[in-house]
């Protein structure tokens, strides 16, 4: 896809937490309309990277620009046009999902809320605890309050880290196929997981991170025509543990 | 018992730790000797204007409200592992997947936070007295007694407030009926005895006449204090299955004006539904201010006319900065890190929502200045209570950010907020010993606390947000 705009593109980007590496020297693009799953086992630096694209944390090293805006000098503009999932839920304690989603609209300057929300309630089947307190709510009912917040400004690109993680199976269904509908209406989506069946099933392209370095990037089609599986992919690559 | 309670210690230990290093941790407790050791050395000299057994009552009354601040932080009710906890997932809420009930979690809780802040604020006060007592004159054994007695009141305050706060948990009725019977009783032992129950104290008791009977009859009454709490410790949500109407949109409506209302009428709620307003205004400010205010009353004499107000006020204002903290337990950054907000932007709010809070001080002011006769000194003793809370907070905000009741551990940050507090403290201090009006001119604490904050903004804003 020569010819796709650059949605994300980081370059040698690094971070380092005291003496432990958990990203190095990472160059990764995304381009616009693609669902984009960075691959990984537990602690390859998935999480951080996400952190580092949308300016929750900054880089030791590199550079990332999403949507054009630097995500390190100017984080508040990634988080302004994105939308974002984050690893662990945490929607305010004492707001209630429905005061939560009027909070967001809030910060956001999103026109229209009520309608939009009720929508969201009633696509992800939560309407019913739209006035329990956040606090209160299951794993599950407060991972769809998270998705609903990230995607009710219609953002051109959504990040998520592990976007199925607390979903039953029918929920699963239903997300994979929203994240589908969405990057064909010309949206990107970048997700982390390491559910690596949900990533060939939904991914158009991947990249698989392994001890904070990149190990592989490509279109998932690659693998589909010399007849290979993600998984199998994926697992021969880490037990490897080097460049293909 | 033993295993959860020392990895509840070491847990708490790597917490502070962790954050800003083994070695700056490690010198808090070494500092508060060190202020202790250097303190004591004055001692003599304070004899000269104040009474020993004067000072002695001041001590225990700072060490009383060190144990009511210790105890009030996030031991309010139902929500207190998850205030304290929470999102953090410690053993506090972990351990509650094993075969353990609620009570015996907490009262594991409970006795480590006593143990760990003892060994943190009270022993090395009281070990620095005691190594200078060979300077100073004073003998081994008062030294020793006086150590004895400031736990005795440290933990007093802690389990109170514990014993208050678990009644509060479960009925707000039974509270008030307990603080109305105390009240009551307070006036009847006054008006019986015609002493200041203040005197009654059990560990000032003890420190001034040292018998057996005295040093049970206080165990007795902190072990029934710290049981009934235990027993009346009630973890469950009570409001798992609660229906809220929509409180933000009204609130945000009635903010246009603010520089982030959707911010400020979060935190309103905050503090609403947790039942903070209240539990924090009792427990965390008004308990403490009135045990100093009646502590103070007793040092009348030796105050220039109408001191004893502006000493209360400045303590009004230096209490009234921790409300900052009020407002900053309930999230931490990671709540907002999904949204196009900056950690500048988040201490704008919080701030304005500490201005809402400010009323609180001056009303107190307004009701010791009446009851006390003072009412002509209103206006210079408010100036001077709020310019020294927004003066102690702006200190708060550029050291600490968002995270104060944990960076102030870090002794870096605890020996500068003593320095740049203590010093404006002394100066207004000796000026409204001159002349009481000269309290209206702590309004020029506006200029650093405006540039402190700015500076914090701007500290805050370029290092990676705390998740804490």
């Amino acid at each position: 896809m020569p010819n796709m705009k650059t949605i994300i593109e980081a370059r040698e980007l690094s971070k380092n937490y005291g003496d432990v590496q958990a990203v190095n020297n990472v160059d990764l693009t995304v381009r616009k309309g693609a669902l984009f799953g960075l691959l990984g086992p537990n602690g390859s630096g998935k999480t951080t990277m996400i952190k580092m694209l949308t300016g929750q944390t900054l880089p030791t090293g590199g550079t990332a620009t999403v949507l054009g805006v630097d995500a390190q000098t100017d984080p508040v503009g990634v988080r302004r046009q994105v939308g974002i999932i984050p690893e662990q839920e945490i929607p305010p304690s004492f707001l209630t999902a429905q005061e939560y989603l009027a909070f967001v609209a809030a910060v956001r300057n999103i026109p229209d809320i009520e309608t939009k929300a009720e929508w969201w309630f009633e696509f992800l089947d939560f309407a019913d605890k739209k006035q329990v307190l956040c606090k209160d709510l299951s794993r599950g009912t407060r991972q769809k309050l998270m998705f609903t917040q990230a995607f009710i400004h219609e953002p051109e690109l959504a990040l998520i880290d592990e976007p199925l993680i607390n979903f039953d199976p029918i929920m699963q269904d239903l997300v994979k196929d929203y994240l589908t509908d969405y990057v064909k209406k010309g949206n990107t989506i970048f997700i982390s997981t390491h559910i690596l069946e949900v990533a060939e099933e939904i991914c158009s392209e991947f990249a698989i991170l392994h001890k904070g370095r990149l190990l592989h990037t490509g279109p998932v089609a690659e693998l589909t025509a010399r007849d290979e599986h993600l998984p199998s992919f994926f697992l021969s690559l880490i037990r490897k543990g080097s460049h293909v | 018992m033993f295993e959860l309670f020392a990895c509840m210690l070491k847990e708490e230990w790597r917490v502070h730790s962790t954050m800003f290093g083994n070695l700056s941790f490690a010198l808090f407790p070494i500092m508060i000797f060190g202020i202790a050791f250097m303190g004591s050395f004055l001692i003599p000299l304070m004899q000269v204007a104040l009474p020993a057994g004067n000072l002695t009552l001041i001590i225990h009354a700072n060490y009383l409200m060190l144990g009511i601040m210790v105890g009030g932080f996030g031991l309010l009710g139902s929500e207190a592992m998850n205030r304290r906890f929470g999102q953090a997932s410690l053993l506090a809420s972990s351990a509650r997947s094993l075969p353990l009930s609620e009570q015996f979690i907490f009262l594991n809780f409970v006795v480590k936070d006593t143990v760990y802040y003892f060994f943190l604020w009270v022993f090395p006060f009281g070990f620095g007295y005691i190594l200078a007592s060979p300077f100073t004159g004073v003998s081994w054994a008062s030294a020793l007694l006086l150590l004895l007695t400031l736990t005795l009141s440290f933990l007093f305050g802690l389990c109170g407030v514990f014993f208050l706060s678990t009644i509060y948990a479960r009925s707000h009725a039974a509270l008030w009926l307990v603080l109305l019977t105390l009240g009551v009783a307070w006036a009847g032992l006054a008006t019986i005895t015609g002493t200041n129950p203040v005197l009654f104290f059990p560990p000032l008791l003890l420190n001034s006449t040292f018998s057996w009977v005295n040093l049970l009859v206080s165990c007795a009454v902190l072990i029934l204090l710290f049981s009934i709490a235990i027993v009346l410790f009630n973890p469950e949500s009570v409001g798992s299955a609660k229906i809220y109407k929509d409180s933000f949109s009204p609130l945000i409506a009635r903010f246009p004006f603010m520089p982030h209302p959707s911010l400020t009428a979060k935190d309103i709620i905050d503090l609403y539904r947790s039942g903070s307003l209240i539990g924090q205004t009792i427990f965390s400010f008004l308990l403490p201010l009135v045990i100093i205010w009646f502590i103070l009353s007793l040092l009348g004499p030796f105050y220039p006319p109408h001191g004893l107000l502006f000493i209360i006020a400045i303590t009004t204002g230096v209490i009234a900065s921790t409300m900052y903290t009020w407002i900053t337990m309930f999230d931490s950054f990671g709540s907002y890190a999904c949204l196009p907000v900056a950690v500048s932007t988040l201490i704008t709010s919080k701030l304005t929502t500490f201005s809402f809070l400010q009323v609180l001080p001056c009303v107190f002011i307004a009701v010791v200045a009446l009851l006390s006769g003072e009412a002509a000194f209103l206006i210079p003793a408010v100036v001077l209570a709020v310019s020294v809370s927004f003066y102690a907070v702006a200190v708060v905000v550029w050291l600490c950010g968002l995270s104060p009741t944990v960076l102030v551990y870090d002794v870096k940050v605890f020996f500068l907020f003593l320095v740049l507090v203590g010093i404006v403290l002394s100066v207004f201090t000796g000026l409204i010993f001159v002349n009481p009006y000269y309290a209206l001119s702590s309004v020029v604490l506006a200029i650093p606390s405006w540039l402190l904050v700015q500076k914090a903004k701007r500290r805050w804003d370029s290092v990676d947000p705390a998740g804490f």
